[in-house]
């Protein structure tokens, strides 16, 4: 008879191994999603702030732009891959909301060295709405 | 023949060790992926904050440094923050660098260093 002794051993290694290898690169997607969504928000916010204190409705379009580039890069993400939608009251009304809402794709199913499959992927957002400064002064 | 009695929960008990180390390097691998997103974060925080508020290098570098004790004090040290501040065409330009260690929290002994740079642009105050 032979022995099996040693065998429990090497079948909880591997029943380890297989179970540790998705579960860290779970960990890496996630890790992804929780750094997106530090830079949707934050761009978001700045964006948001910026706009609300610029004086027209094209210099609020280049600081919303300039506050989600510099957020996205600032997490290390690639600012191209963002969708940014705002949005402002007629005229660039004083006091009115200015809401901006930036979306970021995280892709799940990225191998390490192997880049990502197209998808399955998720979408983080964040939004911000801010009020347009009552007292700043106007591009004439 | 040899007498295997007790074999199989020696077998079982260093099977077990060995699935819990994983698990705890799991876990380990977590801390270092949320500590080095938390890095990022302070670097654009202490930007942002440094141009939005027209607060000095010195207040930039506490923001940051308020951001990591808060958010992952117990896994990060040894932060190095360097603030940069200048001007391009009207708009103040704030870049800040963060140079840390991740520290283990883990089975397995590792510091890894972790660098991280931040930029935020915004109006030039007028005094």
């Amino acid at each position: 008879m032979r022995s099996e002794r040693g065998q429990a051993l090497v079948e909880a290694i591997v029943l380890g191994l297989l179970l540790i290898i998705p579960l860290v690169w779970l960990l890496t997607v996630l890790a992804d999603v929780h750094r997106s969504a530090l830079a949707v928000t934050a761009g978001a916010r700045d964006a948001g702030g910026r706009a609300a204190r610029a004086t027209s409705v094209g210099a609020a379009g280049r600081a919303v732009d300039a506050a989600v580039a510099e957020a996205l890069a600032g997490h290390g993400l690639d600012p191209s891959k963002a969708r940014v939608r705002w949005s402002a009251p007629p005229g660039f009304r004083r006091g009115g909301a200015v809401e901006v809402e930036v979306s970021y794709s995280v892709p799940v199913l990225g191998a390490p060295f192997l880049g990502s499959v197209s998808s399955p992927s998720v979408w983080v957002r964040g939004r911000h709405v801010a009020r347009i400064d009552l007292y700043r002064s106007r591009e004439p | 023949m040899l007498n295997q009695r007790g074999s199989a929960t020696i077998e079982s008990v260093f099977a077990m060790v060995f699935v819990l180390i994983l698990a705890l390097g799991a876990v380990q691998v977590a801390f270092a992926l949320y500590a080095r997103n938390v890095v990022a974060s302070s670097a654009h925080e202490a930007a942002r904050a440094a141009v939005e508020r027209g607060r000095s290098e010195a207040e930039a570098r506490g923001v940051a440094l308020a951001v990591i004790r808060r958010a992952a004090g117990g896994v990060v040290r040894d932060a190095t923050i360097g603030v940069t501040r200048e001007t391009r065409g009207g708009e103040v330009v704030v870049g800040v660098g963060v140079d840390a260690r991740l520290e283990s929290l883990g089975p397995f002994p590792a510091s890894i260093p972790v660098r991280v740079r931040a930029v935020a642009s915004g109006e030039l105050e007028v005094p």
